[in-house]
């Protein structure tokens, strides 16, 4: 086709735009309505997808190791609940020659066997960090955490008096979907005494992010679908009002390609001037969001719209464009069909 | 009659039946040749327009053959319709003007959608304009010109692609009489010229003044074809 005729087609198609205005507010404002909601979606998903992401890295597996104090009090743990004997653990504890237990009962013996494991733990796949918590650090960030200003309770548990911990690893994980497999993956390495995690966390949060994944995928459609049926509409009204054009782009011999171009060109049109309208308002929207957000939470950081501006736009413009040139193409084919040949009557 | 020239159009055992039932064109055969000047006339359901639509490809025949400027209408893809359609210019009862074009522009609209350069359009349209008559009137809206005026700006739409045939189911239906002849008269002056012209009439004056070769339907059916002067087959 030549530039000259694509010129004056395209014009053709803007002049349709301006004779039916009415039609074109009235389905630039739907499609724009459709384009926030879409915006929208993404957004609050992108957002929600970073919050968890956050929380992602805050959901640690605790892996304890199979070391002296684990043999000691791990599988003990009801024993030591019943037994009154308190003292004789305790002395024992300290005691590192204590006759009943030998170094083959257990396999962790010193740093440098608990970071080779650390060091093996993190080869593991969808592992993301491994961090080794010796048992008194463990034991510190207990205090500090749970016992905040009740330190005096656990005084017993000091140096003198033995520290039931084990050593232990801080694991995090790359992908929450894959959290079973990972903790039993951790719990299978050789070396491992016990695993600690919050299992129902990560399937509430898999849960959430499945679900918003869903709803965003049959809003996004639903719209796309809306978005089409109206520009296909809008085109069908201009078709029918350009009944007589047609007739004669018919009798002269135009070819398809050419009365369908101004009928494209006007629903691409419709497409980029809904696609411009709409990044301007959800850039306004979303700003009112975030200030409102962000005074309400304080220090929730939310993802700012300049990263995300590109994404939107190349979004609403496939959205635009795409549903201006299916919606025309459609159209204008049916019409064809129907009453393409019926030039000399209409 | 020379009987090697190539017929222009060339029915042969051709029958229209519509998707309702009505037989509408029933073993017609016929040939025109090229420059030639045709009235096609009957009574009002005869067939004319059916034979007319025949032609420029808006229906097609149910059986027998017809062959178009070297197009076999009965194979023809829909693909290479338009191209059929550039070698024929079609002159419509109801004139089919777009309002809000000016006489120039809806001339040039038939070379847009073909695709022709700007320039040749500016030439060409001007041409049509005077050839038909209406040079001054290239700026006037379609509602300021008569009804014999507008058929005017019909015929040069037409032309203007420099078809080898002319289709006119009743050019002047719309017409005063007397403009009607004015139109015929260009319509005879453009054959003169090598147009094939093809022009369905009920006007029995116009028929009788101007001498050219007669086709009379009845009934889906050719009944009389009267060379021009008057004679017979
Ligand atoms: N699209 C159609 N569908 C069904 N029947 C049709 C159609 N077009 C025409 N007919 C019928 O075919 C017959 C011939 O119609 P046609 O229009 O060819 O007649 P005509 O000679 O042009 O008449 P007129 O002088 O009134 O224009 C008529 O009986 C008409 O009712
Ligand atoms: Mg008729």
């Amino acid at each position: 086709m030549k530039l000259r005729s694509v010129s004056y087609l395209s014009k053709e198609g803007v002049k349709n735009l301006w004779a039916n205005r009415l039609m074109t507010v009235a389905s630039v404002g739907v499609l724009m309505a459709c384009m926030v909601l879409i915006g929208l979606a993404v957004l609050i998903s992108m957002n929600v997808n970073k919050a968890v992401g956050n929380l992602e890295q805050q959901n640690v597996i605790m892996a304890y190791f199979n070391d002296k104090n684990s043999v000691l009090y791990g599988d003990a743990s009801e024993e030591f609940n019943s037994s009154q004997d308190a003292s004789s653990t305790t002395s024992s504890s300290a005691d590192s020659t204590d006759t009943t237990i030998s170094e083959d009962d257990y396999l962790i013996h010193n740093e440098e066997e608990a970071l080779a494991l650390c060091d093996k733990l993190s080869k593991i796949d969808n592992v993301l960090s491994v961090e080794y918590v010796p048992s008194e650090e463990g034991l510190e960030s207990i205090k500090e955490g749970l016992l905040e200003g009740k330190e005096e309770y656990f005084e017993f548990l000091d140096k003198d008096h033995g520290n039931p911990l084990s050593d232990a690893a801080k694991i995090t994980l790359k992908d929450m979907s894959k959290f079973k497999e990972t903790l039993q993956a951790i719990k299978d390495t050789e070396g491992v005494d016990s695993v600690q995690s919050q299992s129902d966390l990560a399937d509430k949060i898999n849960a959430l992010k499945d679900g918003i994944g869903i709803a965003g995928v049959w809003i996004i459609a639903i719209l796309l679908i809306i978005s089409l049926v109206i520009v296909s509409n809008t085109i069908r009204v201009t078709m029918y009002s350009r009944k007589l054009e047609i007739s004669i782009m018919k009798a002269v011999g135009a070819t398809n390609s050419f009365i369908r171009l101004p009928f494209v060109i006007e629903g691409v049109t419709i497409g980029i001037i809904s696609a411009a309208t709409s990044t301007a308002i959800l850039y306004f929207c979303y700003r009112v969001a975030m200030e409102a957000i962000g005074d309400a939470l304080g220090i929730i950081n939310i993802i700012a719209f300049k990263e995300v501006a590109l994404l939107i736009v190349g979004i609403f413009l496939a959205i635009g464009v795409l549903s201006g040139i299916v919606g025309s193409v459609i159209m204008i084919s049916k019409y064809l069909k129907k009453e393409g040949s019926e030039f000399t009557a209409i | 009659m020379n009987a090697t020239t190539k017929p222009i159009i060339e029915f042969r055992g051709v029958s229209k039946t519509y998707k309702t039932g009505t037989h509408a064109l029933k073993d017609v055969n016929i040939r025109i040749n090229p420059g030639e000047f045709v009235f096609v006339v009957g009574a009002s359901g005869a067939g004319k327009s059916t034979f007319m639509k025949l032609i420029v490809r808006e229906e097609k025949a149910n059986t027998g053959s017809l062959i178009v400027n070297g197009f076999d209408l009965m194979k023809i893809r829909n693909r290479s319709i338009p191209h059929l359609r550039r070698t024929m210019g079609i002159v419509f009862q109801d004139f089919r003007l777009i309002p809000t074009m000016s006489v120039f522009e809806n001339v040039a609209f038939a070379m847009h959608v073909i695709g022709a350069d700007r320039r040749k359009i500016r030439k060409d349209v001007s041409a049509v304009l005077s050839m038909v008559g209406l040079g001054n009137k290239a700026r006037s809206m379609p509602n300021q010109l008569s009804g014999g005026e507008q058929q005017r700006v019909g015929l040069a739409r037409a032309l203007v692609n420099k078809p080898s045939l002319i289709i006119a189911d009743e050019p002047t239906g719309n017409v005063d009489p007397n403009l009607s002849y004015d139109i015929v008269a260009k319509l005879t002056e453009i054959n003169k010229q090598g147009t094939t012209v093809l022009m369905v009439t009920h006007d029995h004056n116009l028929v009788r003044d101007f001498q050219h070769r007669v086709i009379m339907l009845e009934e889906g059916r050719i009944v009389a074809d009267n060379a021009a002067g008057g004679g017979n087959i």
